[in-house]
């Protein structure tokens, strides 16, 4: 029986490595921020943002990738100046995530990137849900099998059943 | 004794009963009145609106009143151990179990009958005009939740949860007879021509046909001791 | 002889799920990792590695409950009947799994989190059936009626789920409230890696569990009638002068 243990302990400690990695990977890839975030926090560093080019706003020369735009949050907005390869999904009234550097002198976001929304939070539900429950399911019934091998090598079912007084009657 | 008399005897047999006791067909007949007055309340409809939901009304009243009919019919027969007379008579397992189907089908359509001019009355629609073709659609579908129905009601009068079991098993396996009964009957309700719904009434009769047969064959399993 | 080739089968149960495991974890690895995006659906594409497997999974399932009822009718093997007993509860579980996957996945895409297609509507009405098929073993004392009338509600349910299918198909080409165009993913080599590798390591891996719940529930009904036997041995023994 402790084998079992040892060996999902085992699986769960891999799951969990594996989660701390996944998640590493998303904070440094995938999350985003809010232009309210980056106001208010005014990040070092690359930061990713997310927010809705407010239509009227995107100005510049689209081909030679030089543009200032504003992306629209919730309740605030960022200038965007953006420079950087030519990009097809920069368009109007479009939800997209830019990368870049916050400009505390210019109070400007300095974009080299820009990405398309993801929607991780499916994929991840969607795999969770399909396999913890599987792996619950395959312990559940490994340990329902341990347990019953101990009960009936305790019960001893292949050895003879009379005693030996019922016998000598 | 060969296989049409039992037939005929065990429906006569179920048929008597019935016009005795009159217990299976007041109790249908009520507890689809109060259906009707349940979905009177629940939807506020309008004459449009009556038309479009009627027929899944209809039909929704007709399963369930046609569950109780199926459940009472071998759970009749647990008084005086009649149900292990049934078993042990020499008779084909299958015999009897088409006669009670034909007991089924029989009470069913009648309060379908019986219970389709209060629906016209309760919710004010036009007068019908092909009524034998809509009989016809009662018929057929009425056959197909007394196939499978009279087979599931011989097992679950077995079991201790026994009324609910019996929807939990036919419902599901009934939806191709709900949905093939609803259509058809807004059809003809509607008055569209029949060469739209026909498939649907195809359809029911080869539901019919299929799980006449497969019942028929798997039903000396059950009604076995 | 069939009962020898599934008696020589189940010595490999580790190596069937360990194959399983294996499978599945470098399809997780190409799923997840080394497949690209799909043009329109973005990453969300790659639920459909989970979610079709454990669909066919569960119709396989579902496959080997017909037709070891089948098997059971023809033999009375009791050990049979519990091999369709585990076949049910591990389909119900994939059956269940795979329309949750199936609903997240669809909200993304359809922009609604259940709709009334004919798969997905075949789906809940097979995972209906299974339940009531464990509720009715679960309800009837006697085993041995219980596994008769369990066979004969899987045959019954197992014909009658391709009726279901095009009959709800029927229904919704006449009723289109959605103009929703099917999971339209074209099939190239990245996305069929991982798609056969997740589905053999769901179908091995259900194969393990097969074996390993049949001979569960083959052995507590082995443990239970050798208790009711020893329990009466020692009343007669006591009740004696």
């Amino acid at each position: 029986m402790s084998g079992l243990y040892v060996r999902w302990g085992v699986v769960a400690i891999v799951a969990v490595l594996l989660g701390l990695l996944a998640y590493g990977h998303y904070a440094r890839n995938v999350a985003t921020l809010t232009p309210e975030e980056v106001l208010a926090q005014r990040p070092h560093g690359v930061v990713r943002v997310t927010g809705l080019v407010r239509g009227g706003t995107l100005k510049g020369n689209l081909a030679a990738g030089r543009v200032r735009f504003t992306l629209a949050g919730q309740r605030q907005t960022l200038p965007v100046q953006y420079q950087g390869p030519r990009q097809e999904n920069l368009r109007e009234l479009k939800t997209l995530v830019v990368v870049g550097r916050w400009d505390r002198a210019a109070r400007i976001f300095r974009a080299h990137d820009i990405a398309s929304v993801s929607n991780y939070g499916f994929v991840l539900g969607a795999y969770l849900v399909s396999l913890v429950p599987l792996a619950f399911f395959l312990f559940a019934m490994e340990r329902k099998a341990g347990l019953l091998y101990k009960e009936i090598k305790d019960s001893k079912l292949y050895e003879p059943e009379w005693s030996d007084d019922v016998v000598a009657r | 004794m060969n296989f049409f008399e039992v037939i005929r005897v065990v429906a006569w047999k179920d048929l008597l009963c019935e016009v005795r006791s009159r217990e299976t067909i007041s109790s249908m007949f009520f507890f689809a009145l109060i259906v009707i007055l349940v979905f009177s309340f629940s939807f506020s409809m309008d004459q449009q609106a009556a038309h479009e939901l009627i027929a899944g009304i209809l039909w929704v009243a007709f399963a369930f009143t046609g569950i109780i009919g199926l459940g009472k019919s071998f759970s009749a027969e647990l008084q005086n151990d009649c149900l292990e007379y049934l078993q042990i008579c020499p008779a084909p397992k299958g015999a009897i179990y088409l006669g009670k189907v034909a007991a089924n089908l029989l009470f069913i359509v009648t309060a379908e009958v019986i219970l389709f001019p209060m629906f016209v009355i309760f919710f004010n629609l036009d007068v019908v005009e092909d009524l034998p073709l809509l009989l016809l659609i009662f018929f057929l579908a009425t056959l197909g939740l007394s196939t499978v129905g009279t087979l599931f009601s011989a097992m679950t009068v077995h079991i201790r949860a026994r009324e609910v079991m019996l929807p939990i098993l036919l419902l599901p396996l009934a939806v191709p007879v709900m949905i093939a009964a609803v259509e058809a009957t807004r059809g003809a309700l509607n008055g569209n021509p029949l060469a739209l719904y026909r498939h649907w009434i195809d359809l029911l009769v080869v539901f019919d046909v299929v799980f006449t047969v497969v019942s028929f064959w798997l039903v000396d399993l059950i009604l076995d001791s | 002889m069939l009962n020898a080739i599934i008696r020589k089968l189940q010595l490999y149960k580790g190596w069937i799920g360990a194959a399983g495991g294996l499978c599945l974890g470098v399809g997780l690895y190409f799923g997840l990792v080394a497949s690209p995006p799909d043009y329109y659906q973005g990453e969300v594409v790659r639920i459909m590695y989970v979610h079709v497997p454990l669909a066919h999974t569960s119709l396989l399932g579902y496959t080997v409950l017909f037709l070891g009822s089948c098997w059971y009718l023809w033999t009375r093997d009791p050990v049979v009947d519990n091999l369709c007993h585990a076949a049910a509860g591990l389909s119900t579980f994939f059956t269940a799994v795979a329309l949750i996957t199936g609903s997240i996945w669809a909200k993304p895409t359809w922009n609604t989190w259940w709709t009334w297609d004919a798969r997905l509507v075949s789906f809940a009405v097979l995972f209906l059936i299974l339940v009531g098929y464990l509720m009715l073993r679960t309800f009837i004392d006697d085993p041995e009626r219980e596994a008769r009338y369990a066979a004969v509600l899987a045959i019954v349910g197992f014909v009658d789920l391709p009726i279901v299918h095009f009959s709800v198909e029927w229904w919704r080409t006449l009723h289109q409230p959605l103009s929703i165009s099917m999971r339209g993913v074209s099939i190239s080599r990245e996305i069929l890696t991982p798609l056969v590798l997740m589905g053999i390591g769901f179908s091995l891996l259900f194969a393990y569990m097969l074996i390993v719940r049949t001979q569960l529930l083959y052995l507590s009904s082995l443990l239970r009638a050798k208790k009711g036997r020893l329990l009466s041995q020692v009343h007669l023994a006591k009740v004696q002068p």
